[in-house]
């Protein structure tokens, strides 16, 4: 059997632990290749127009997959941690999917919601392993080998490495990845949702375009999940979007201890939690005044130079404030 | 004696401005693109070339505006600077205690936001253009008003109307209403000014801190009507520098000047280059899903310089580009 697991949205987050799930039952498991203008303009042109970027590319991974397996795999993502909760748009993504009018092969889409307990995620695999007539054990002791494929990647992300260099880890056009010994005056912490940092195409390149011109790029993957939390603790009230609370609690964690010659907020056009959350952070860090701060916009822009225009303005900006 | 040559090549205008060695400008010149940036470049260079004093040649010559790349590739460039650098760059010249730019070109705007004679902060507008240049000159044209005398009417108003300015199609629907009710073209070119200011401090200058002394720049800031508006709206007297139309150019040129300090040399490759044969190709690179569209661009029958791919396979094999 072969299930497709679309290289779009939390993939960039959880694919160890789903595809190993999977293969660990013997499943043959097919990501979809890295986003390219093929795969956006088909995803473009199914999804509904007030979608965001993400999920439209999203679409385009399924459809990409669609022909190649028996089973998708899309699951409905509530909520990674107890107290938050997922965009609204994942939740809804299998509904999404399944209505977008084209011929699917059947969606295996469990209910990960770790509000329904702290062993939510693995019993929710677990039942949709059992639909597909493996036991309760099989399920269990894959769920065991998943778990700690997705240690040794949140162990790897803590070294310094982003999602794109593991990705790339053995493949022949890896990413150059970067030198952990540059300073602060080199260093730029770079955040925002996992899908648009680490998707070269929807980004445009903006992680390699740092990296060649010299800085070493910090995400707010590498800090731990217990630093994020004490630092999203000093909100005035919690912030319950799981994706936002990693933007600002990393923020704020390099706002407060510096370590970085600047920030760079990415979002998507018309994100909803981002217009709440994008605000506050730019608000922090301008009372904050210390760092510079960009805000950068993706959309479906091919054309590269309104991000170059800012970014390059952006890192005039930094190397002048380091030169005074 | 030395001199230096800024192009700041926009989506509306191109503009050469020549500088002394001691910083002064010779020559300005402003030209419209109209969707031809390589004529536009050769145009300027022409006449550029009957107004250079007899003794003067070019030391260093520097670009900016979304088509830096291909004017840098066209002249030979010293200097490839993005326009909020070149802007700012500009403005310290003119006055190095500067705290605030405000620039309105034809289709973008952007503030600068400096202290101490560094860049802290900018912004550039994002999804919408209503309130640029290119605004301006179509109402203005809808009115019958020359866009020249379009300021000097918005003084003359007693009392100005509200338009609303959130949208370049809102406020010319606004504007239609007002006229039909009969109010004086001097009140709603007024209330036009008023709107356009708002929405420019409600975006683009949106939370950002503006301190006097406050430059205003660019094309706009010869509309003496934005002048007052914008005093009226922040409160503090707003300067227009005597070259504010060619700001961008005058970085340029500036910038070029640091970039050849100390050398003999310059990558400038002379005035014949405005009687250059310069061609352009473009096709769709069939090496990946990508499909970018790979632009050529050949002088005299060679090859310049190559862009608009990804991966590099194209770009890289650059032969004479500015770069080199």
């Amino acid at each position: 059997m072969r299930i497709g697991i679309p290289r779009a949205l939390l993939y960039y987050h959880y694919h160890p632990l789903w595809s190993t799930f999977w293969r660990y039952l013997g499943l043959e498991v097919v990501s979809s290749p890295p986003t390219s203008k093929e795969i956006l303009d088909q995803g473009v042109s199914a999804a509904v127009a007030e979608a965001c970027l993400p999920v439209k590319v999203f679409y385009g991974h399924a459809f990409y997959l669609a022909p190649q397996v028996e089973f998708l795999f899309v699951p409905r993502l509530v909520s990674a941690e107890t107290g938050t909760y997922i965009c609204p748009k994942l939740m809804g993504l299998p509904d999404m999917l399944r209505h977008a009018g084209r011929k699917l092969p059947p969606l295996l889409s469990p209910t990960l919601n770790a509000r329904c307990g702290p062993r939510a995620w693995e019993e929710a695999l677990t039942r949709t392993a059992r639909v597909l007539g493996f036991s309760a054990g099989q399920a269990k002791r894959a769920c065991n080998a998943a778990a700690a494929e997705q240690a040794r990647y949140t162990a790897k992300l803590g070294e310094g490495k982003t999602p794109l260099d593991i990705l790339s880890e053995g493949k022949e056009d890896k990413e150059g990845g970067q030198d952990q010994n540059l300073g602060t005056q080199k260093a730029l912490l770079l955040l925002g949702h996992p899908y648009n940092l680490f998707d070269d195409f929807i980004s445009l390149g903006l992680l390699r375009r740092l990296r060649a011109r010299g800085y070493r790029v910090t995400t707010a993957e590498m800090l731990s999940s217990r630093l994020i939390a004490e630092e999203a603790a000093r909100l005035p009230k919690a912030l319950f979007w799981s994706l936002g609370r990693l933007v600002l609690g990393a923020g704020s964690y390099y706002l407060r201890s510096g370590g970085v010659a600047g920030i760079i907020h990415v979002v998507s056009f018309g994100c909803g939690p981002d217009s709440l959350v994008g605000e506050l952070l730019e608000r922090k860090a301008r009372r904050a005044g210390q760092l510079p701060f960009l805000l950068l916009t993706l959309d479906e822009h091919t054309g590269e130079g309104g991000m170059v225009t800012r970014l390059e303005a952006f890192l005039d900006m930094v190397e002048w404030r380091n030169a005074s | 004696m030395r001199a230096y040559l800024g192009l700041d090549v926009g989506s509306v205008s191109t503009n050469l401005v020549l500088l002394n060695e001691n910083g002064e400008v010779v020559t300005g010149l402003y030209l419209r693109t109209q969707g031809n940036p390589i004529r536009a470049v050769q145009e300027g260079l022409a006449q550029m070339e009957k107004q250079i004093p007899a003794g003067m040649s070019i030391a260093g010559a520097g670009t900016t505006g979304s088509g830096r790349q291909l004017a840098a590739t066209m002249v030979g460039a010293d200097a490839v600077k993005n326009e909020i650098t070149a802007h700012a760059v500009a403005a310290l010249n003119e006055l190095p205690k500067v705290q605030t730019v405000l620039e309105i070109g034809g289709q973008d705007s952007k503030i600068i936001i400096l202290r101490q004679g560094v860049v802290v902060d900018f912004a550039m507008n994002t999804v919408c253009a209503a309130g640029t240049g290119s605004f301006l000159d179509r109402q203005a044209a809808r009115l019958g008003v020359p866009i020249e005398e379009f300021g000097s009417l918005a003084e003359r108003a007693q009392n100005p109307v509200r338009i609303a300015g959130r949208c370049a199609v809102f406020a010319e629907s606004d504007m239609i209403h007002k006229q039909q009710l009969g109010y004086p073209v001097e009140d709603i070119v007024a209330g036009l000014c008023e709107a356009l200011v708002r929405n420019y401090l409600n975006n683009v200058a949106k939370g950002k801190d503006i301190q006097a002394p406050i430059l205003f720049q660019g094309g706009v800031a010869a509309n003496v009507g934005m002048r007052r508006a914008f005093e009226k709206a922040l409160g503090f007297p707003v300067i227009v520098p005597r070259y504010h139309a060619v700001m961008g150019a005058l970085g340029a040129a500036l910038l070029a000047k640091r970039a050849v300090a100390g050398r003999h040399s310059t990558r400038f490759r002379g005035f014949d280059v405005s009687r250059w044969r310069f061609d352009v190709s473009s096709r769709s690179c069939g090496g990946c899903g990508n499909q970018c569209e790979v632009v050529e661009i050949l002088g005299e029958g060679k090859l310049l310089a190559r862009w608009g791919d990804r991966c590099g396979r194209w770009s890289s094999f650059v032969l004479e580009a500015a770069g080199k």
